[in-house]
């Protein structure tokens, strides 16, 4: 029974795990998320999700069979990719779109690099990046999740969009910085308005014919009334900003429960923390990146918010609406394509969170999360080499 | 030195493989086989290789020198038997490969028995000298019997550009299935506690540390208890540290107990410390006391294929096949016999191979102890997951240093301190992509050896 021993090198045991159980692992944590956008989102949740899994596993399967490579459906890495752009779309997106923008995640996200493990940018947000550049309008219509009546008001002024969509909570914060922007502009063109009316009637003191009198004071009736004006836009443009924020502030419990409108899988704080902790549990992911990211983001929102609270809404409602958690724990996480060590980790983090709340509070789309995953994604090469190990016992011949 | 005191001695890194030490952590060390033939392999240690002292034909005795050296760093072999030189020839060797050896035919029966060294309680160290000792020491080929077989005079001998200062002797035996280890301190405890009162002598140490991992509670109270005989012991501490592979690493070790990290490609003198195996200070106090040669060394026999595990009293260079045939051969369909634990141990193709002194153990290992996954030898492609960067014990990046071998790229490896490995095996045991990240290490630094011997710079 001695006969056929083989040779290998060492260890000659191991831990039970594989990569296929890392995968299923990280499918069982996105379980609350898939079920609570089966609970707002309903039939849409069931179709979108089936429809970017079978056909991201669908889309792997051919490749390997143009590039003549083994199956490695086994992996399961296609089906986390599926699930994971299904949950960052809207859900009343056409069955058929997903089916384009999961397809185009798993063909030139992930297949075209050599497959798993060799991607540079995480497939999911491939995927939807994609699907944003090319179906721009469907990417940014929202339904109104199943649970709640629709007594918010609309915020797009297109009212003959379907009765059933609204407004991200994040969008709501775009237009309450938009107004209290333009607020502030306003509040800048009535005192230019001021001050003219003055030199206008200072004109008037100073001017020697009755005509030149007269004009002069034309012309300052004519400032007062536009400066008039002005100051009545402005208060518009102020209760604007304020009503939104109020919003907000009462939109603030939904967005933990997950009752607002947004992509398929991130309007539930509560499910995403749930699928986190048992992540944390299972040691599929460290605290480093999920941390960096929300700590961050965190510190950004509260700046702004200390610095203009009219305009930005109260930091802890960035955290828990949008992408920001399904981003931080499920996306930016992907070990693929995050840095190795501790410090890259910590970097690429604070990366993701600074960008995403950067394109949230100055730029101009209302969520920046996809985007920071894809710009950190790029960096991440560059990361590993700058936050190189040193060994324990230091740097050799130091 | 200030030694660590808050927490349990430990390391950062490691991993927890499932510790198999049931098999044979009962059975007492008992006499190996008698062998009609042993192939003493002429290096078994670290440095230069012996030059045989006999000749086709010879006649020796038991504990006669059979080969030596006189290169500083080396230790002479002896002949565990009476017998007749057959042949000096090739044999494998599970580090080396083919190796020369000295093959020596049992002249008549020959007892194996081990003969229990008696201590007399007076017992002193004063009365040998450290040149003495030392010189004992490398009279009786010593070597490290923990794994890696450095030449220990060279390492107990004082040196004044590296002063030593503290003793640490490893009873950690921190790789599954072995108990070697653990029976010698449960059996010899005074011995290795005479040895090393001699190493310590021998090295001018001020302070000794008895490190041994707290998965043994036996052996933790037993080697108290020797220590209580000797009244003036108060230098000598025994410490429970951590159970966690590779804790019985000597830089993992000193560092434990120590919380000092060794310099990268520095050996452990040069922060003031020796580390020495718990058999190999057993075996200082036969060789120093008794005058007795390292002819003889504990194997545990071990696996779940094999019939009577134990751990045996064996010749060294009696082989491996007779070995596992004295302990009533395999029962089970067997994948691989592995010369040392199941972590760090050499897969043996050649069942000839003899025991060498740093050998601990040989474990056979079935399919299924080994893991479906690793015995078909499936890998997947890396995920990057960082399991291997969490568990290096060296704070290491083994993901880049492999695949950077992998690629032929040894100067991207080397600048990932590649030689700062140690070869423990972490990586590769929790990789879920199953891939051979030790392999590749290794052969990594075998190839840069190779390269930089052909091109020195």
């Amino acid at each position: 029974m001695l006969s056929d021993i083989r040779v290998s090198c060492a260890p000659h045991i191991s831990q039970r795990l594989s990569t296929r159980v890392v995968m299923i692992d990280v499918i069982i944590g996105l379980v609350p998320a898939m079920a609570a956008a089966g609970y707002y989102f309903r039939f849409y949740a069931l179709i979108l999700i089936s429809a970017c899994v079978i056909s991201a596993v669908a889309t792997e399967w051919l490749c390997n069979l143009i590039r003549k490579q083994p199956n490695s459906l086994g992996d399961f890495s296609a089906v986390v990719t599926g699930v994971i752009l299904a949950l960052s779309l809207p859900p009343a997106l056409p069955f058929w779109v997903a089916v384009i923008g999961s397809s185009f995640a798993v063909a030139i996200g992930k297949m075209v690099f050599g497959g798993l493990g060799s991607n540079i940018f995480n497939p999911a947000m491939v995927g939807r990046a994609f699907l944003i550049a090319s179906f721009g309008m469907l990417m940014t219509t929202w339904m109104v999740p199943a649970t709640v009546n629709v007594t918010i008001p609309k915020i797009s002024p297109d009212n003959k969009i379907d009765a059933r969509t609204q407004a991200t909570p994040l969008a709501w914060s775009k237009q309450a910085i938009k107004a209290e922007k333009q607020a502030r502009s306003l509040a800048k063109a009535i005192a230019e308005c001021k001050e003219k009316a003055e030199a206008h009637a200072k004109a008037k003191a100073t001017a020697e014919t009755k005509a030149d009198e007269e004009k002069w004071a034309g012309t300052y009736a004519e400032a007062m009334a536009e400066a008039e004006k002005q100051t009545k836009a402005y208060a518009d443009a102020k209760a604007e900003a304020e009503k939104y924020i109020k919003i907000l502030n009462e939109q603030l419990k939904p967005t933990f429960t997950g009752a607002v409108g947004g992509c398929l899988g991130e309007t539930s704080a509560i499910a995403l923390l749930i699928g986190a902790i048992y992540l944390f549990i299972r040691r599929t992911i460290t605290f480093h990146i999920p941390l960096a990211v929300i700590l961050s983001a965190f510190v950004f929102a509260a700046i702004a918010y200390l610095i203009n609270s009219d305009a930005y809404v109260q930091p802890i409602f960035h955290l828990t609406s949008g992408g920001m958690l399904l981003g931080a724990f499920f996306i930016a996480t992907d070990p693929v394509t995050a840095p190795l060590t501790r410090r890259g980790m910590w970097l690429f983090g604070i990366g993701v969170g600074t960008i995403t709340m950067l394109i949230r509070i100055v730029g101009e789309y209302p969520e920046g999360m996809m985007f920071s995953v894809l710009l950190m994604n790029g960096l991440t090469p560059l990361i590993d080499r700058l936050c190189k190990r040193i060994p324990a016992g230091g740097k050799p011949g130091a | 030195m200030k030694v660590n005191t808050r927490g349990r001695f430990s390391f950062p890194g490691g991993v927890h493989p499932p510790e198999e030490k049931d098999l044979t952590s009962d059975s007492e060390i008992q006499p190996g086989p008698n062998v009609k033939a042993v192939a003493v392999m002429l290096s078994q240690h670290i440095g230069a290789v012996c030059r045989p002292l006999v000749r086709k034909g010879y006649m020796v005795l038991a504990g006669q020198k059979i080969g030596d050296s006189d290169a500083y760093v080396s230790a002479p072999v002896h002949s565990p038997i009476h017998g007749k030189v057959k042949e000096i020839a090739l044999r494998s060797h599970p580090i080396l490969g083919r190796s020369p050896a000295v093959i020596i035919e049992a002249y008549r029966y020959h007892p194996t028995k081990y003969s229990a060294f008696e201590l007399k309680e007076d017992f002193d160290v004063g009365r040998y000298s450290p040149e003495q000792i030392c010189e004992a020491v490398r009279k009786a080929g010593i070597v490290g019997m923990g794994g890696a077989g450095f030449p220990t005079r060279v390492k107990i001998e004082p040196d004044p550009r590296m002063p030593k200062e503290i003793m640490i002797i490893n009873g950690c035996e921190c790789e599954p299935y072995i108990n070697c280890d653990y029976r010698i301190m449960l059996e010899r405890a005074k011995q290795i506690i005479t040895g090393l009162k001699l190493a310590q002598r021998a090295a001018g140490c001020s302070q000794v540390f008895i490190g041994i991992e707290d998965n043994k509670p036996r052996a933790i109270e037993v080697m108290k208890a020797a220590l209580g005989n000797f009244t003036n012991s108060d230098n000598i501490k025994v410490v429970p540290v951590k159970t966690k592979y590779p804790q019985g690493g000597e830089r993992q070790l000193i560092k434990a107990i120590l919380k000092k990290n060794v310099p990268t490609g520095g050996i452990p003198p040069a922060i003031g410390v020796v580390v020495l195996n718990v058999a190999t200070v057993a075996a200082i106090a036969e060789a120093v006391i008794g005058g007795a040669p390292l002819t003889y060394r504990v194997v545990t026999v071990t696996g779940e294929a094999i019939a009577n595990p134990g751990n045996f009293n064996v010749a060294i260079g009696t082989s491996v096949r007779e070995l596992i045939d004295f302990c009533g051969g395999v029962t089970k369909k067997s994948a691989k016999v592995v010369v040392g634990g199941p972590m760090m141990g050499i897969a043996i193709a050649d069942l000839d191979t003899p025991i060498t002194k740093t050998t601990n153990a040989v474990t056979v290992l079935t399919g299924e102890e080994i893991g479906k996954a690793k015995f078909a030898r499936r890998q997947t492609p890396c995920i990057h997951c960082g399991r291997c960067l969490r568990v290096c014990p060296e704070n290491l990046n083994p993901t880049k240093i492999a695949h950077a071998v992998k690629n032929n790229l040894l100067d991207v490896a080397e600048s990932y301190y590649i030689n700062a490995c140690i070869e423990c095996g972490c990586c590769s045991f929790v990789c879920p992509a199953n891939i051979e990240v030790t392999g590749y290490i290794k052969t990594g630094k075998n190839l840069l050896a190779r390269q930089k011997k052909k091109m020195p710079s």
